[in-house]
């Protein structure tokens, strides 16, 4: 790499030397054209070494190096991808898509929280999702298709620019530098009659983007458009954190607050009724629910 | 074993020698830690095995934030190396700041290295926390506050991504001074360390810091702690901590501010007058001085017209002092635990203010249930309690152990200012601790008859509005 950058120095020192006498910036040993390089990296984003190299490469030709940049970051990103392989992801983001009644769920990892709250990492939390809902094939009779898929199954997923979700997460990890895990995720396809509502906590204001760090997905039948007791209902099942929809059949738990049945649980947004009641009225019938909780299966584990 | 860690946390945050603010402002935590046997019962057992702490420099606390992979621990590694070859510092390896065991305070469990060196000027608290949400939560609880904090950047890769992350979060946990280290510049060249220097005062300018005119220091942390290329090495790292010095004032001593002492029992003596007890959380008393009561809607004028500690008459009162003060013409039932005795004008009561509350986990001891705005809580800080309404803000709900921006709305005007430490309880159950980040307008009369309403009337108002 020196040797390189030694033998490109004495290429490049004629011209530099002439371009150096008309700008006041004066700097002795330049090999890559400074303002070059500052151009190369704000449109880019890739690493202060990676651009340098792309330019003494392509003799500080910006359109080569960047065309160069963007074939390499795949590479790059597998092979950064590769050394981070071994450290721990904790922390991440939940990301739900729904379109129509195809939902996705999908939990992908990062190391620090800061990345987590990253503009970047949450767009591609959300691009996972709608990768992964799209790929659903639709359901004819009725019901409700429920798929699970664990970090293998979701890294061969293709996206619809031709790579595999496994690609675009190593293409991030190579600008973050942090290590990402596609953890899981899942897909629920709707029959006809049956409705999907997703929610994420912390919500965010942006509609088209729903991540957080809890999420659930939830699959009712209803006589008309969902209401906003229907998006409660999700808030409910990301906030009570409950094991099952349950029956009224079903007995219910000897303490209130132990209760894991759904429909036995006090109503968050109004705890005087019980979920059973709310439904009642509101004449929904719940057809199943997927919670996530970021980080719940390294609790498993440990 | 946790004895020993709760002293190690201690005596670089606690003990430290300026009377730090979270150790003064908050009567009620402060007791509420001590029932939990914490500071004075382990700080008397162990003091014999221990070395015993010289107050010669002014304390400040200082932290590094920066990308997991850009030498923030090597950074810190080679801080108390450098020192120590000074005979400053005890030098610390790698490893041992990057394990930090998991620590509890307040109860809350955090994940956070505390070091401690001096440079010739100061001593210093060195924090290191791995994520945003440890930092948060040791804001809130105030393990050390931050004063200033070094801006870790490798030149190899530049400004990361997630840099701007790091920099809302030093603004959110208020701080203001930021050195910045450019670090591995032993692997980059000139003008990429030029143009990094540029990217970051670009971007610290845009985050609200002043960008031209932050100290930017360059060099290599791994160069400095394995003795090679001094000028990328131990002089940058000399440099840096000149420019900490420097840049980061040393925050204002409890001792040097106006005086401030939470009542928290109040007596009337045959023959003498009224007296109050409590401990003098800042400043200096003297007999008389002027003094002010205030709290729950109140506000009386006095003087004090004597102070005495363990029976004795006493001179002049130091912050820290537990002592009883005799204030002229006040009768026992004017003055009630909970208000506060302060340098007339220095401090007032206020019912609406925004805060940052870290909610416990059921691990910790919290609720295992969310809750949304309008629930009840009672708020205790310094010696008062006080019945508060919750309004969750940016948020639907609030999960156990998750940090929240909570506005919180008292039943009547109570002291609080910024800084502020207080607890949140429900019942029997400790939900969260929190700290005051911002004061509103006092509410109005409408807005005050809101907060004693009921739901019922809340949603018909919602109703009717519709």
């Amino acid at each position: 790499m020196a040797a390189v950058s030694c033998s490109l120095f004495s290429s490049l020192l004629q011209s530099q030397t002439r371009s150096i006498r008309l700008l006041h910036v004066c700097r002795t040993l330049a090999a890559v054209d400074k303002g070059n390089l500052a151009k190369l990296r704000k449109k880019t984003g890739f690493s202060m070494s990676n651009c340098k190299k792309a330019l003494e490469m392509h003799e500080n030709d910006l359109a080569k190096a960047e065309s160069w940049l963007q074939a390499e970051a795949q590479a790059q990103g597998w092979a950064k991808a590769t050394k981070l392989a071994g450290r721990t992801t904790a922390q991440g983001l939940i990301g739900i898509h729904i379109e129509d009644n195809v939902g996705a769920m999908v939990e992908v990892n990062c190391e620090t929280d800061f990345v987590a709250r990253n503009e970047k990492f949450k767009a591609l939390v959300s691009q996972v999702a709608k990768e992964c809902a799209s790929g659903a094939t639709p359901l004819l009779e009725h019901g409700l298709k429920k798929e699970m898929m664990a970090q293998e199954q979701m890294k061969d997923i293709p996206t619809s620019e031709g790579k595999k979700l496994g690609d675009l997460v190593a293409l991030a990890i190579g600008s973050v530098g942090e290590n990402m895990s596609l953890a899981r995720g899942t897909r629920l396809v709707g029959g006809p009659g049956v409705q999907l509502i997703g929610y994420s906590h912390p919500s965010t204001p942006d509609d088209d983007m729903l991540v957080g760090k809890f999420g659930a997905i939830l699959a009712l039948r209803s006589s008309g458009e969902l209401t906003e007791t229907a998006r409660q209902l999700c808030v409910h099942i990301v906030g009570m954190n409950p094991k099952e929809v349950g029956k009224l059949s079903d007995p219910k738990a000897p303490n209130n607050d132990d209760e894991t049945l759904l429909v036995h649980q006090e109503f968050l947004s109004d705890p005087s009724k019980t979920v059973s009641e709310v439904i009642q009225e509101e004449q929904l019938e719940i057809v199943d629910f997927v919670r996530f909780q970021c980080g719940e299966l390294n609790k498993a584990e440990e | 074993m946790a004895a020993c860690r709760v002293l190690r946390s201690l005596s670089t945050s606690h003990l430290s020698p300026c009377f730090r603010a979270y150790q003064y402002h908050n009567g009620s935590l402060a007791s509420l830690a001590r029932s939990r046997g914490f500071p004075a019962l382990f700080q008397v057992r162990n003091y014999a095995e221990k070395k015993v702490f010289q107050r010669d420099k002014p304390h400040c606390n200082i932290g590094t934030i920066g990308h997991v992979d850009h030498g923030k621990t090597t950074l810190t590694a080679a801080i108390t190396k450098v020192l120590s070859d000074k005979a400053l510092a005890s030098a610390k390896r790698y490893d041992e700041i990057d394990n930090a065991p998991e620590e509890k305070a307040r109860g809350i469990t955090i994940n956070v290295a505390h070091i401690e060196y001096a440079t010739d000027k100061r001593h210093y608290g060195h924090t290191d926390c791995p994520g945003h949400a440890d930092y948060i939560k040791n804001m809130i609880t105030g393990t050390s506050q931050m004063d200033g904090a070094i801006l870790v950047v490798a030149a190899t890769d530049g400004v990361m991504p997630q840099t701007r992350e790091h920099l809302t979060l030093a603004k959110q946990i208020g701080i203001q001074h930021i050195v910045i280290f450019i670090n591995k510049v032993d692997a980059a060249d000139e003008e990429m360390i030029e143009l990094v220097e540029m990217e970051i005062r670009e971007l610290m300018s845009e985050m609200g810091y002043d960008g031209d005119n932050i100290p930017v220091v360059k060099g290599s942390a791994l160069c400095a702690l394995e003795d090679k290329s001094e000028d990328i090495g131990v002089k940058a790292i000399e440099e840096l901590m000149k420019h900490v010095d420097e840049e980061i004032p040393t925050p204002v001593r409890e001792l040097d501010k106006p005086f401030c002492l939470s009542v928290e029992g109040v007596y009337s003596i045959a023959g003498r007058g009224t007296v109050v007890t409590g401990r003098l959380e800042r400043g200096k008393i003297k007999k008389g001085m002027d003094c002010e009561f205030i709290g729950y809607n109140k506000k009386i004028k006095s003087t004090i017209t004597g102070i005495e500690m363990f029976h004795q008459i006493l001179e002049e009162a130091q912050a820290g002092d537990q002592l009883g003060a005799l204030v002229r013409g006040l009768k026992r039932d004017d003055v009630k635990r909970g208000m506060v005795m302060a340098k007339p004008g220095t401090m007032k009561s206020h019912d609406n203010v925004e805060t940052q509350v870290y909610v416990l986990s059921k691990e910790e001891g919290g609720r295992s249930k969310p809750f949304t705005s309008y629930i009840q809580l009672q708020l205790f800080s310094k010696t008062w309690d006080c019945a508060a309404q919750v309004i969750v803000t940016e948020k639907e709900m609030v999960m156990p152990g998750e940090d929240a921006k909570l506005t919180l709305r008292l039943q009547k005007p109570m002291v609080m200012e910024k800084g502020q430490r207080f607890t949140l309880r429900d019942g029997s159950v400790t939900l969260g601790t929190g700290v005051v980040t911002n004061i509103l307008d006092n509410m109005n009369e409408a807005e005050r008859a809101d907060l004693m309403a009921g739901k019922k009337a809340r949603e018909k108002k919602a109703a009717a509005g519709k």
